[in-house]
């Protein structure tokens, strides 16, 4: 039960309260670029959601077994040649360059089984997926899971680092309609000449995370109604 | 003896290399697997089209209609901005035979400017054509521009303007796209085969009779029916004359038919005469600023 509750407050989190547009600011390219007819924008949301999840498990599994100071595979081969107990073989250096490879590749992988099988869907949405492939959002994630793959006590897991990516990924899904909502009714005002295009975009993206900023302590209120509910 | 940093930089160079490998290992083999045959006549085509992706052809970009041509569901004339030429590469591509073609262009169905047409209500909302159509009561004549500048907007390419509330097509740059076509509230602009350099054209859309067309316009067509005599090319539907542009003759002299219209709703569009250039040579024209790409450097000299 525990478990459940922590990994709804991990996806409340991801999806609300820290946005990954509205709060620390990343994707912020496709959220601005491909925002401007609704149906685009929710085939943008899923491609970075899918994107997102593969990522995160191909990090998380990386992560887990070769690069985080504790990881088994270096530990087992220093076992191997026979070095010391007490020193450790630390991999994290190589994370970035890492992440980036194997999402670019599996990204690529996934764009041509989609192409090759499935060309109505490849139409509606593989043209994003290049586009996201190293999306600073789908970096920030594999990081993030990075961050909580340090302290040895508190590992995440799998299905830990996957809520994470899957809410962050309909969080972005979230924000991008909304706003390409907005952008649709957008059309039809008279917008001040200096406004138009990306300067009214941006301020309707400020007042848009001031809005989400509203959603701040949410998760701990959550998490104590179902502990409550639950005892 | 090895050391944690040897250990760490040869296990890291290893598993990258290991890894590169086996991903291009993974990648070559689908790249095979999964290849997709693309028709090398829609590469063609797609190379023969202009790329301007401007929809005129009622496909959504130039690729979709390359492949449409391709799978011969599309003729190959429907290409405005590639004109002729255009049409003769793709059907060479596609090996079939294609009549002559014309470039479709843009021309307005109303010569009233705001001195011409009757305003009514004082109007204060969106400044747009659609939203001006929508409440009425705006102007006079329903049929007619509105003046608000839906199409100019819509224009990518320059060629069209706004001139004491009328719009004007600048045929040097219009191409046929048919957006403002598609956005005109009133449906006033239609798309014309440019026979010849200059084109015959029903400068007004109002069918109402003539009295209700003078109350609200002093240059609209009052239906009088003398144009439409003594040819085919102008035919009347309702109250106004309407060009069957198929009979168009491209060296015919439609000048005359022009001299009949008592009000001033039947003229030529498209490039100017000699003689239209003569009779404004003399009026001064405010110099033209053309860019200047050479350099960026600027070396404006500052004094003061």
């Amino acid at each position: 039960m525990e478990t459940i509750i922590n990994l709804i407050q991990i996806a409340l989190l991801a999806a609300l309260i820290n946005n990954f547009v509205l709060h620390y600011f990343v994707g912020i390219c496709p959220f601005l670029g491909v925002s401007r007819r609704v149906d685009m924008a929710v085939g943008m949301g899923c491609a970075v959601t899918f994107v997102i999840s593969l990522a995160a498990f191909l990090s998380w599994t990386f992560t887990y077994y070769l690069l985080r100071p504790e990881a088994p595979l270096p530990a087992w081969i220093w076992k191997l040649v026979g070095g010391s107990a007490d020193a450790k073989i630390d991999l994290s250096v190589l994370s970035y360059i890492m992440y980036i490879f194997v999402i670019a590749s599996s990204v690529q992988f996934v764009e041509m089984y989609l192409r090759k099988f499935f060309p109505s869907l490849y139409k509606s949405f593989g043209v994003f997926l290049p586009l996201i492939t190293t999306n600073c959002a789908i970096l920030f994630a594999c990081l993030e899971i990075m961050k909580q793959l340090q302290n040895p006590n508190e590992l995440w897991g799998l299905h830990e680092a996957l809520t994470l990516a899957v809410a962050g990924g309909i969080g972005f899904t979230i924000a991008i309609t909304l706003m390409a909502g907005l952008r649709e009714e957008l059309d039809l005002c008279d917008v001040p000449k200096p406004f138009q295009g990306p300067g009214i975009a941006l301020v309707i993206a400020g007042i848009m995370a001031m809005a989400f900023m509203g959603f701040t302590g949410m998760d701990q209120g959550v998490k104590n109604a179902l502990s409550s509910l639950l005892h | 003896m090895l050391t944690t940093t040897t250990i760490t930089i040869l296990l890291a160079a290893a598993s990258l290399s290991l890894l590169s490998i086996v991903a291009a290992c993974i990648l070559g083999w689908a790249n095979r697997v999964f290849y997709v045959h693309v028709d090398p006549k829609v590469v063609a085509i797609n190379n023969a089209l202009p790329g301007a992706n401007c929809g005129g052809c009622g496909y959504v970009g130039c690729g979709e209609y390359a492949e449409a041509v391709a799978n011969k569901k599309a003729p190959v004339t429907l290409c405005g901005p590639g004109g002729a030429s255009c049409a003769a590469a793709l059907a060479e591509i596609m090996g079939v035979e294609v009549d002559a073609t014309y470039p479709y262009r843009a021309a307005i169905h109303c010569s009233a400017t705001w001195k011409e047409r009757l305003g009514r209500a004082e109007y204060h909302g969106e400044m747009t054509c659609a939203a001006a159509n929508l409440v009425g009561g705006y102007q006079g004549c329903t049929y007619g521009c509105l003046g608000l500048g839906d199409c100019v907007r819509a224009c990518n390419y320059d060629a069209i303007h706004m001139i004491d509330g009328l719009a004007k097509v600048d045929y040097s740059h219009c191409i046929g796209c048919r957006a403002c076509e598609n956005v005109c509230p009133r449906n006033i602009i239609s798309m014309i085969p440019f026979k010849s350099d200059r084109m015959l054209v029903v400068a007004c859309s109002n069918r109402d009779f003539g009295n209700d067309v003078r109350a609200v316009c002093k240059t609209g067509c009052i239906g009088c029916k003398r144009c439409a005599q003594k040819n085919d090319l102008i035919q009347m539907n309702g109250n106004l004359p309407v060009i069957n542009y198929d009979l168009y003759q491209p060296d015919a002299d439609y000048q005359p038919i022009m001299g009949n219209c008592s009000m001033e709703s039947l003229f030529f569009i498209g490039k100017p005469t000699p003689k239209d250039l003569a009779a404004v040579a003399d009026e001064e024209m405010p110099d033209r600023i053309e860019a200047d790409f050479k350099t960026t450097v600027d070396d404006t000299e500052w004094r003061g």
